[in-house]
């Protein structure tokens, strides 16, 4: 394998507290090609938070690891009024004119020292790889040398999927990295005209032992819990998960507790608040000895491009429910069997049951979702696959690949 | 006598119909010579589009040959949609003219709408004055004569109520073990029937899942009729209950059209009769299947409460229905379902999705398009970031947000709620228990 040149990976955010599953799997990707000898770049903004998009990080460059961090401003310098009425219009499925979609994407986040960054050094670069699609630097900075860029771009199926604004995005760069087929399938269908493109998933750490009576030890947790790891937001179906559980709650008699971790408000309905542990933002440690001890893991949400919690849910032998409309994550469930799917709250309340119910058929779910995970995202086995397209799509001037 | 009937009319297929030729049956074996004119063509002698703006005059010219005029009475039969004031004005102005010339009108009110009864207008006065110019009103209850009467300000004494099934005869002398027989049930078998049509607000669905286990205590529960008309709303309703009685042991769904022989058939086969009504004025069925002795387990809806006689059982909701039905058949009943065994997920998947469906209301299906959908989409209002590229700037616009944030901060907080009480005012499942909030900027 040619490691040759050097590679820039372009996540909007990177860093410490940053929770999101696309800033994971191309923060993952980065250190493990790095460590595999490849020259590797991070070009990122100095935010955090993607809604306030507030510098919190110092820009400049830093050392993480054998991996370079550049660091630019997160500029946010309108009132994004346009980006909220335009992007309702969006959601509600109205056609918006190409005009309007180009107002919709630049108001909002933009940084363009990282633009101006890449328009000086992008020639220097074997490849960039942007994601994930939806955010301004990978729609305004993955177009400045689309020759040499990939797009990994953790398409969900969302009405902004299919704006004409992204078409140049998905059918001009060098190649696009898939996470899994069914989105792959999805970008075919909503952009027939797609650039050479192929399925590498995402790597997942196994993590050498679990410890779940330590994380109960830690966080004084007693009794049966079903958990939720990630961003508690609308964009996730965070609070239509807690309304699920308030009625399921009241229908049923559920033994369960619900733990979650991660970023956001919690905003439990009242009749579930006292079943509810929050506990922030945790360790990674606190995060693997959680998905051991809890009964269930439960991913509610919609668009999904790969999850990988529910990897991490699995890799702990703990079986997951997850909302149906995840063509992504029924697609997982179906071929590792090791997880139910809800198509809403009333399946959502019989998949608790069946968790109440029968533990030992639950657990012996979850333990089909190790194998699944260890056979199919084990990270060099996908490592192997992002090098091999690499040297397919962007082979080294002296042909050497 | 001559006497003139307008209503609804066979071969439609329609309880006021029934109703309307039982009563026919009933004057004709009494000697009266009577005429039906229907709003459709159909077997009655004459029909006339009584919405029509002529309709109402055209009718006047016709009672006048007759000593009595009954109308059976709904409001589809004469007012259009929507129901403007002007409507209402129309409709009883044209009305009014046709029963003042009538030599009498006795109206058999099967539904009424009260809506603008009270408001002081023009409409509300002539339809007062309409139905005070009625000789005689009959309704089917108690509750439907008081209702009645303080919308359009009669006295209660002019009001008659008749039972649902006072005209109605027997059209079945099968003993209950031949009609098993010749409907193809078995003879030792705890029976519940539901029949008549299969329309949401019949709500036999919710009898389907009331039953729900059942049908390991030796019980059957036979769902009996068929679509009454081809709207989207009612096939798909039925589309689903289709779906209901395939994943619920023990129920079977027969969708035909039912003859007066048959459905009288079914009643004598029958244990129990449940009529699991959301909404109903007064039952033809709970009148017939008195008169074949039929138990009845009814949802305490519209005038039923009035109508039932002693032994009826009345419910209140889902819960009750249940535990009623379980209470007549007098079985023990299992409570818990064994889910299936092994790391076999395919079976446990399907085990979940079936339990889930017997649940289920019809016409909502799992997966139901959710007209909130964009409303939940829409992103949490968040006041723009205190940032800026230009010196000083930031630094100003964080002394500027904090402040105004004893102001600004409950507003955004407010417009969120809002708009999550606005995404939950439409459920977005089937139990009408999600209030999902507006998303935000999904991500992966």
């Amino acid at each position: 394998m040619d490691r040759k040149g050097r590679l820039a990976f372009v996540p909007a955010r990177y860093g410490d507290g940053v929770v999101g599953g696309a800033e994971a799997v191309l923060a993952d990707l980065a250190h493990g090609l790095a460590a595999r000898g490849w020259d590797v770049d991070v070009l990122t903004t100095c935010a955090r938070d993607h809604f306030t998009w507030e510098n919190v990080f110092a820009p400049g460059t830093e050392e993480h690891d054998a991996v370079t961090v550049h660091r630019f401003p997160a500029v946010v310098s309108t009132p994004r009024a346009e980006r909220a009425a335009i992007g309702a219009a969006i959601e509600a499925g109205t056609p918006v004119p190409l005009v309007d979609q180009q107002r919709w994407m630049n108001d909002d986040l933009r940084v363009p020292e990282l633009y101006h960054h890449l328009l000086d050094q992008a020639q220097d670069y074997r490849a960039i790889v942007f994601a994930p699609y939806l955010f301004w630097p990978a729609y305004a900075c993955g177009q400045l040398a689309p020759e040499r860029t990939i797009l990994m771009p953790c398409l969900h199926d969302e009405p902004a999927a299919a704006l004409e604004l992204f078409r140049p995005l998905f059918s001009g760069v060098r190649g696009l990295w898939f996470l899994s087929e069914p989105e792959m399938a999805l970008a075919r269908r909503l952009h027939p005209r797609l650039a050479p493109h192929r399925v590498v998933g995402a790597g997942v750490h196994v993590p050498d032992a679990y410890d779940p009576e330590g994380f109960r030890q830690r966080h004084g947790i007693e009794g049966r819990f079903v958990l939720y790891a990630g961003r508690r937001e609308g964009g996730k179906n965070w609070e239509r998960l807690l309304d699920g559980l308030a009625a399921a709650t009241l229908h049923a008699d559920l033994p369960f507790r619900l733990v979650t971790m991660g970023t956001g408000a919690v905003h439990a309905p009242p009749s579930l608040a006292d079943r509810v542990v929050d506990l922030g933002f945790c360790s990674a440690r606190d995060r693997d000895d959680a998905f051991a001890a809890a009964d269930a893991y439960l991913q509610p949400s919609q668009y999904e491009s790969f999850s990988l919690t529910v990897m991490e849910a699995w890799l702990a032998g703990t079986p997951v429910v997850a909302n149906d409309r995840s063509e992504v994550v029924r697609w997982h469930c179906e071929r590792s069997g090791a997880g139910l799917c809800y198509a809403d709250d009333l399946e959502l309340e019989e998949c608790l049951r069946f968790v109440t119910e029968a533990p030992e058929a639950a657990a012996a779910l979850g333990a089909l979702g190790r194998d699944y995970v260890l056979d199919s995202y084990r990270t060099e086995a996908v490592l192997d696959r992002v090098e091999a397209s690499l040297e397919d799509w962007l082979p080294t001037a002296d042909g050497s690949a | 006598m001559r006497i003139l009937m307008v209503s609804i009319y066979p071969p439609q297929r329609d309880g006021i119909a029934q109703y309307a030729i039982q009563e026919v049956r009933a004057l004709r074996a009494e000697g009266h010579e009577v005429d039906v004119c229907s709003p459709e063509p159909s077997a009655a002698h004459m029909h006339l589009d009584l919405r029509s703006r002529r309709g109402p005059y055209a009718l006047a010219r016709r009672v006048a040959g007759y000593d009595r005029v009954i109308v059976q009475w709904h409001p589809a039969i004469f007012y259009n949609v929507p129901v403007t004031p002007a409507e209402r004005r129309r409709v009883a102005f044209g009305l009014l003219f046709a029963f003042r010339r009538a030599a009498s009108v006795e109206v058999r009110v099967h539904e009424f709408d009260i809506a603008g009864a009270h408001d002081g207008s023009i409409a509300s006065r002539l339809t007062r004055t309409l139905w005070r110019s009625v000789d005689r009103i009959t309704v089917h209850t108690e509750g439907e004569r008081h209702d009645f009467a303080e919308a359009y300000e009669l006295p209660e004494s002019r009001i008659d109520v008749v039972e649902h099934g006072a005209t109605f005869v027997r059209r079945a002398n099968a003993t209950r073990h031949e009609a098993r027989a010749e409907l193809g049930l078995p003879p030792e078998a705890f029976v519940f029937l539901s029949i008549g049509f299969l329309q949401p607000h019949k709500g036999f669905d919710r009898a389907v899942r009331a039953f729900r286990g059942l049908d390991t205590a030796g019980c059957r529960l036979e769902v009996v009729g068929s679509l009454r008309l081809e709207d989207p709303e009612y096939v798909q309703y039925v589309d689903e209950l289709r779906a209901l009685v395939d994943a619920t042991p023990g129920v079977a769904l027969h969708e035909h059209y039912v003859s007066d022989e048959e459905f009288d058939l079914w009643l004598v086969a029958c244990d129990v009769v449940v009529l699991p009504y959301r909404m109903i004025w007064s039952s033809g069925v709970c009148a017939r299947a008195e008169l074949y002795g039929r138990r009845v387990i009814a949802t305490r809806v519209g005038g039923l409460e009035h109508q039932v006689v002693d032994g009826t059982v009345l419910v209140d909701g889902d819960a009750e229905l249940a535990a009623a039905m379980r209470a007549a058949a007098g079985r023990e009943v299992a409570t818990a379902e064994a889910w299936p065994t092994g790391a076999d997920r395919a079976a446990i998947q399907a085990e979940v999705r079936r339990r889930a469906a017997t649940r289920r209301p019809p016409g909502t299906p799992a997966r139901a398009e959710d007209p909130a959908e964009p409303l939940r989409h829409l992103p949490r209002l968040e006041l723009p970031p205190p940032v800026s590229v230009h010196t000083g700037v930031t630094t100003l616009k964080r002394v500027v947000r904090k402040l105004t944030r004893w102001q600004l901060d409950p507003i955004v907080e407010q417009v969120n709620d809002l708009a999550r009480a606005a995404a939950g005012a439409h459920p977005a499942d089937p139990s009408g228990t999600g209030s999902p909030a507006p998303a935000e900027r999904p991500e992966p």
